[in-house]
């Protein structure tokens, strides 16, 4: 096996922190061109109404793709330079150029989603177009279909099961899955680009702690793409975060999104990488009821700032009892006996009302610690983030002894 | 040498011809969209006070990638269904993911250009990011950076001349040229859409003649890209001609110019592309004197509109004659001489005032034609377009 490329990664890491320099930068640099162009939002959580910029995700995604086009060639320069490499590795090259066309497609229609406003349908649609260039250089340079199965299932579908392109599904549903997680979690000043960082985080330990192991290669092209991303992240982060002089927009979660899924997928490591989103699913999971609209559904979930107490609290949903399918009200008496869910039910004129928290996990920890200010709710959800990393790495190294033998 | 891959090129047309109705219906479709997002102008030339949605481009360039994603396994299928191929092409297929990446980088700077109206420095400096991949590409894939030097000057340089980085400036200039030469060939409906439909036409019977060449690969592999882009653009230009009800956008100007680039340098044919960008090349040369502000140079420099004959004329720029530096003066004063230039002397109050004509190629046109309707006008660019790709076989 290949040794550590230790110059390639030593000039990634500076080409990464040069570009988060960049990106601090730019970001204020470019604060009028976005006003004028009205990309911007006002901040539903504060009292001034202030013009805040949205859509900053496009200025540390082009900073990421500059970077990594310089980057193109150093991990090849051996080949030039010494004559070191037996036949240039071409397939390496090509999943890296490949990874590129999926990143740079996706943060360009993420910024024409926040352009023009494009409908929720499309919002699928757009991560599983960005992704074809993903599954097709996949398809070229391994087309590998076959999968371990986990241990549990083993008597009913024996030790390898080629799924064929159920495994191509799997890969673009991958995309439009953590970009969209990512989206939900959202309404409080730098969660999203705060829980990007950390997933990127733990990703870039996991890569280093597998750089002894059998796979060293598929852990390095991912620090490749994990290293900027971290970087131009965490500058996007500083300006994010409380209170917030800019917000990242859909750009951003479609970027991140996708980057990890390029990841996940060309460095063979999906599943490890969706424990890093333990928060994401279980507030996914949490918000399918609102999602398929069988709970009602507003058209922002985030908490609501009590403008006495400088607080946030739970945001609800209401509704006309009548207005509830069958579904949906035994969904709301299995959530509320579970204690995940606050229930109002009243009555206004001739109709009883019913009101429930929106199911949001950032609106079920404001349930279990009762109204918080949102920097301190910003730093619990990274908390939990971090928790559900640790969780992950425990999962990963221990726990998956019952699922395969390592 | 390899046979003609006939199925590819049809499985890629049949895929164009589809991306061209799909076009045809989505720049309709998604007008709201623009409008409500403001990215939308007024016809300058125009009575009425319309909002026409911009950056049609957009949309345009996204079907074309779809097409390509989706075309990318189609030239390797032998290689897997028959196992026909003596080892997979790999540097082929680098070729093909690194050229659109570069051209999708530009659509997407290219629109982001039109949404945050970037200056005119970014102009420069965009093209030149997104053909970053193209040069890297390059570098790993073939590296050669050695000429042929024409005959003319072959004594003084000799037979090769090793250019070196010189090659990879000349790849990259060429990128921030395409697209800024057809940038500014504008102004009038349908001419945007309409130079790089015919360009783009002229590559392909370009590309299709030299088939039967030596070097078959490579018109091929500008084949590919060459007739989605083709189909692609001529929905647009079904929608942007006289009277325009969409406009292009710099997005357009980005992703046309782009992917001419990239067919050039990766098809080894950039010197007969840029025969074909002559009226682009003679409107530039026409417009230095303007783009360096050595004649100063207003924000708008298209045809004015005559409400009254409704054709329209010339458009000025006035400035005062102390302001002229002495260059200025020395290019007015040849201009006019050698007829390519209409200038007005006069008077007002204290100052001294001079007009020139915008140095465009389409005022030069009105100068040599009188006021002229704007469909006749765009139709005579596109003419003239094509009479020097006719010229151009002169190679």
């Amino acid at each position: 096996m290949s040794p550590i490329p230790v110059l390639p990664l030593v000039i990634n890491g500076c080409m990464s922190a040069l570009g988060s320099l960049a990106t601090l930068k730019l970001i204020p640099a470019f604060k009028d061109h976005f006003i004028s162009a009205r990309l911007y939002g006002m901040d539903l959580n504060k009292t001034n109404k202030k013009e805040v910029p949205e859509s900053q995700g496009v200025i540390s995604g082009t900073v990421f793709l500059i970077i990594m086009f310089c980057f193109i060639p150093v991990p090849f320069l051996s080949c030039f330079v010494e004559e070191q490499c037996t036949g240039f590795p071409h397939n390496e090259f090509v999943q890296l150029i490949g990874a590129l066309l999926a990143i740079c497609c996706m943060i360009f229609l993420g910024f024409a989603d926040d352009v023009l406003n494009l409908r929720w349908r499309h919002k699928l649609l757009l991560p599983t177009i960005a992704s074809l260039p993903l599954l097709m250089v996949y398809f070229t340079n391994f087309g590998n279909t076959v999968i371990v199965v986990p241990k549990p299932f083993r008597l009913l579908l024996g030790m390898h099961l080629d799924l064929g392109i159920l495994y191509y599904v799997y890969m673009g549903m991958l995309a439009v899955f953590c970009t969209n997680a990512i989206n939900i979690l959202a309404g409080i000043n730098g969660i999203e680009s705060g829980q990007a960082l950390f997933i990127s985080g733990s990703i870039i330990i996991f890569n280093l702690l597998e750089l002894g192991g059998d796979y060293r290669d598929d852990h390095i092209f991912s620090l490749y793409f994990m290293l900027p991303f971290f970087f131009t992240t965490l500058a996007l982060f500083y300006h994010n975060w409380y209170p917030s002089s800019v917000f990242v927009g859909d750009t951003f979660c479609y970027f991140a999104g996708m980057t990890f899924a390029v990841v996940g997928i060309l460095g063979h490591f999906s599943k490890t990488m969706l424990l890093f989103f333990i928060p994401q699913v279980v507030n996914f999971v949490y918000s399918l009821p609102q999602l398929f609209h069988v709970v009602p559904c507003p058209r922002h979930r985030l908490p609501r700032l009590n403008p006495d107490t400088g607080k946030l609290g739970m945001s609800w949903s209401k509704f006309k009892r009548r207005d509830l399918s069958k579904l949906g009200k035994l969904i709301l008496e299995v959530a509320e006996m579970l204690r995940v869910l606050e229930v109002k039910r009243g009555q206004e004129g001739d109709d009883e009302f019913v009101e429930c928290n929106n199911m949001t996990l950032i609106n079920l920890v404001l349930k279990i610690l009762g109204p918080t200010h949102e920097r301190d709710l910003t730093t619990i959800m990274l908390l939990i983030q971090v928790l559900g990393s640790v969780l992950a790495f425990g999962i990963r190294y221990h726990l998956v002894r019952l699922f395969y033998d390592v």
